[in-house]
């Protein structure tokens, strides 16, 4: 193995030197990043990434840290996701949904296998939904709560039956409450994983990295890299120069205020993708004086979010309601309480609220430059905003857990998560039964298009109300070198999805 | 001896057993738990309330630390909380990074801080010995991270001679590579460090001069240099070792700042999302290893320095 390693590491060091030779002279950069090299069987993929997940437990552990590199990648389940974000098959040869929305069928492909060489049946299927289904603690439990049977009617036929229909059912079999596990492993899910994916994982080095390496006994199109190397880092300057010096080719996010240290240099080429991330100012709607409909209508009013987004380095696109671009439901909702401070001033008044101090309670983890202009712009109407800035654990108690606060700045960074604005006792405090009733007419929709409708109804019921300004839908930039092919920037923070991945030399 | 021996080691076991009581008591005054950490943003209280259940954490709060030290009695350290993993594994992994990072940084201070601490106290009238203890003050005062970026903007970025940050994925496997990685980290703690270690053998060794030891041997015709190397260094090179002793915890605590900038997988950053975490179980673990390695190479500093220094040894 060792060999191999030192001759990648000198092949890129070469071509980075190559590189760097070539940028002295203008153009020559892209000529570098197009030239007629091979796909490169034996490369290794260094990917520097900010977010760690506490441990590798898909079944217990929240949090889009481990979907980001385990699902696609090592777990899969029945259905995928294509990166527009439609459904498609992956585990299943085919599905069938009857009239009704109650009873779906999935064709399993066969020669399927585990990344130990056990082969898949459509037992580990079952076992594997059975088991979200049946303890409240795992994740996506919830999600299944309509499901009524999961059952192996043959050696490869699943079949679910619903109590009523939910229209989100195979996009939640997507994502967590869908990943086929083998149901004889008896490994350590915390530590380690065995899935039917590209690549299996060899090593977790907590703090540091993950590594995956291509499952050579794969049953589809087998990985074109052998090894994929994900660096977690706490600062993203030490990201950004692990980049400049090489030791990375690819970087997602790229904080803004450092793109320029990678943009066309060191061949790196900056992609801004789309994600399903909200940053949600939340209003505490059952607290006074943010109980009055018209102090919420004056915050929003009150921010421009193109200033919002200029703060963090433009990676935003402003967001005027509940429900982001990729996701069902979504329509423009931007001219909702658009900006303007003077009618602003004038709903204080009319509240008589026109001094007003309020806290916004935040995680650290997103730094100061929202914040600012969050208490430049507010301040401007006569509103003093405290930041009272604490640890993501401190905010998941002080916020999430006991309520206990006026504003909240979070990114809510899962996709199709409207229910939080149809859960009353959710942290919001945001509590409408016409909200409640469309949600559930959504979920229960079997005719096409009827979701999307009803989705976008409610959303702009919520927007409406004001429970909340959406600040903008981030749009992460990823830094990708010349040669790497095949890297997805769409949703890269909440899912990366390798298999087309591959280097050239 | 016996008799200072026994009252050090009882002084440790105290100390210690105080310790245990400060870590576990000041981390549960921290808001928020494990439990909503695993349970995230989609979690419902019944299932935050499911897990907090499972993992014991709606015990007594007397009856956790009974647990911990029951553990301790018996040399296990406990698990973690979110990866159910043994600490002391995790651990002793960590404390490869970091261990040999405090040794390197205290090797680099001492040989920064003695040879220019006596230098600058043999030219401590001229220009050049005020310019070294003032450049000294300065670089005390200068914090490890300014320290540390700065390194790496001229080893690093523009000699491109050393790696800027982090630690081979073979770790001590690769030999050489370790050994690089560290260079920089090393150098940065070892910066500040050998400037207070200057300091310090600065003011000893001025001391040393002014004794009559060192000016009788002068008046017999050696070099004031020669006399203090010969004469004066067992007693400077004693305060040296009490100083360590004391910067021992700085040395440690400078780690945990290094290690986050270098992306070193050390002690310090896994302590860091620990207590982000609130993976308490191994957070008290680790820090109470930590505090014992102080306590212990405290102890060990006091001992030496009782066995080398002729004086206390006759008074013992």
């Amino acid at each position: 193995m060792r060999p191999t390693k030192y001759l990648v590491a000198g092949l890129a060091a070469a071509t980075a030197l190559a590189l760097a030779a070539c940028s002295g002279g203008g153009q020559s950069a892209t000529t570098g990043g197009s030239s007629s090299g091979k796909a490169n069987p034996n490369a290794t993929l260094n990917v520097g990434l900010v977010l760690e997940p506490t441990d590798l437990n898909v079944r217990t552990t929240s949090g889009v840290a481990l979907d980001q590199v385990l699902i696609d990648n090592v777990y899969q389940g029945l259905v995928g996701l294509d990166p527009s974000g439609k459904i498609v098959d992956v585990l299943a040869k085919s599905h069938t949904v009857s009239t009704d929305g109650l009873d779906y069928t999935f064709d399993l492909k066969s020669g399927v296998t585990f990344s130990d060489g056990t082969e898949l049946t459509a037992q580990d299927v079952a076992w594997s939904i059975n088991q979200v289904k049946s303890n409240p603690k795992y994740v996506g439990n919830l999600q299944l709560a309509d499901v009524s049977s999961i059952t192996a009617t043959d050696d490869d036929t699943v079949d679910i039956k619903l109590s009523k229909p939910n229209a989100e059912l195979l996009y939640n079999l997507a994502g967590r409450a869908g990943l086929v596990l083998e149901q004889g492993a008896t490994n350590d899910l915390a530590t380690s994983a065995i899935g039917t994916g590209p690549y299996k994982l060899t090593s977790w080095k907590q703090g540091d990295s993950i590594t995956f390496e291509r499952n050579s006994s794969y049953w589809g199109p087998k990985a074109k890299v052998a090894k994929v190397v994900w660096h977690y880092y706490t600062q993203q300057s030490a990201a950004v120069n692990a980049a400049v010096s090489g030791d990375l080719q690819v970087v997602t996010p790229v904080d803004p205020t450092l793109k320029s240290k990678l943009d066309n240099q060191n061949g790196f080429t900056l992609t801004t993708g789309a994600s399903t991330d909200k940053y949600v100012l939340a209003f505490n709607s059952k607290k006074a004086p943010l109980n009055d409909i018209r102090v919420r209508k004056a915050i929003r009013e009150a921010i421009d979010p193109k200033a919002v987004i200029a703060a963090n380095g433009g990676a935003g696109v402003p967001l005027g309601g509940p429900i982001p671009k990729s996701d069902p439901g979504y329509e423009d909702l931007t001219s909702i309480d658009s900006y303007n401070p003077d009618d602003a001033k004038k709903l204080l008044k009319e509240a008589g609220k026109d001094k007003l101090t309020l806290t916004l309670t935040l995680p650290n983890i997103y730094g100061t430059a929202t914040s600012d202009v969050l208490v430049s712009e507010l301040g401007k109407v006569g509103i003093t905003l405290k930041v009272n800035s604490v640890e993501f654990t401190t905010w998941l108690n002080q916020v999430f857990t006991n309520k206990n606060y006026d504003l909240s700045l979070v990114d809510h960074s899962e996709a199709h998560d409207f229910s939080s604005w149809a859960t009353p006792g959710y942290y919001f405090n945001y509590d409408n039964p016409k909200v409640d009733e469309l949600y559930a007419q959504a979920l229960a929709s079997t005719k096409p298009g009827e979701e999307s409708q009803k989705l976008a109804q409610a959303a702009k019921l919520v927007s409406e109300d004001a429970p909340a300004d959406w600040l903008y839908n981030w749009t992460p930039i990823t830094a990708i070198k010349s040669g790497v092919k095949g890297f997805p920037t769409d949703g890269a923070n909440s899912r990366i999805n390798l298999a087309d991945l591959e280097v050239t030399e | 001896m016996i008799r200072f021996l026994l009252t050090r080691i009882a002084l440790l076991v105290v100390g210690l057993a105080v310790a245990s009581i400060l870590i576990f008591f000041t981390l549960r005054v921290l808001p928020g738990d494990v439990a909503q950490v695993i349970g995230g943003t989609q979690a419902s209280p019944a299932q935050v309330a499911a897990i907090r259940t499972e993992l014991g954490l709606d015990r007594p709060i007397w009856q956790q630390y009974g647990d911990w030290i029951g553990g301790l009695v018996r040399l296990d350290l406990g698990r973690s909380l979110i990866t159910h993993t043994p600490v002391a594994d995790e651990l002793g992994q960590k404390l490869q990074v970091t261990l040999p990072l405090a040794g390197l940084s205290l090797l680099f201070g001492l040989v920064i801080g003695v040879p220019l601490g006596v230098v600058s106290a043999l030219r401590h009238r001229k220009v050049s010995g005020f310019l070294l203890s003032g450049a000294a003050q300065a670089v005390a005062a200068v914090p490890v991270v300014f320290a540390g970026v700065l390194l790496i903007v001229v080893f690093a970025l523009t000699l491109k001679a050393l790696p800027t940050q982090g630690f081979p994925l073979d770790g001590w496997r690769e030999p050489g590579r370790a050994l690089q990685a560290l260079i920089l980290p090393a150098l940065t703690i070892a910066l500040v460090e050998g400037a207070v270690i200057l300091r310090f053998t600065r003011s000893a060794a001025l001391e040393a001069l002014g004794q009559d030891y060192v000016r009788t041997a002068a008046s017999k015709g050696m070099t004031t240099t020669r006399a203090l190397i010969t004469h004066g260094l067992p007693n400077v090179l004693l305060s040296v070792v009490s100083v360590i002793g004391i910067q021992i915890a700085g040395l440690i605590v400078g780690a945990v700042i290094v290690e986050a900038l270098f992306q070193l997988p050390g002690v310090g950053r896994m302590l860091v999302s620990d207590v982000g975490n609130r993976d308490f179980t191994k957070v008290q673990s680790e820090l109470l290893v930590l505090t014992a390695l102080i306590l212990v190479v405290g102890t060990a500093v006091d001992i030496t320095h009782r066995l080398i220094d002729p004086r206390e040894r006759e008074r013992a």
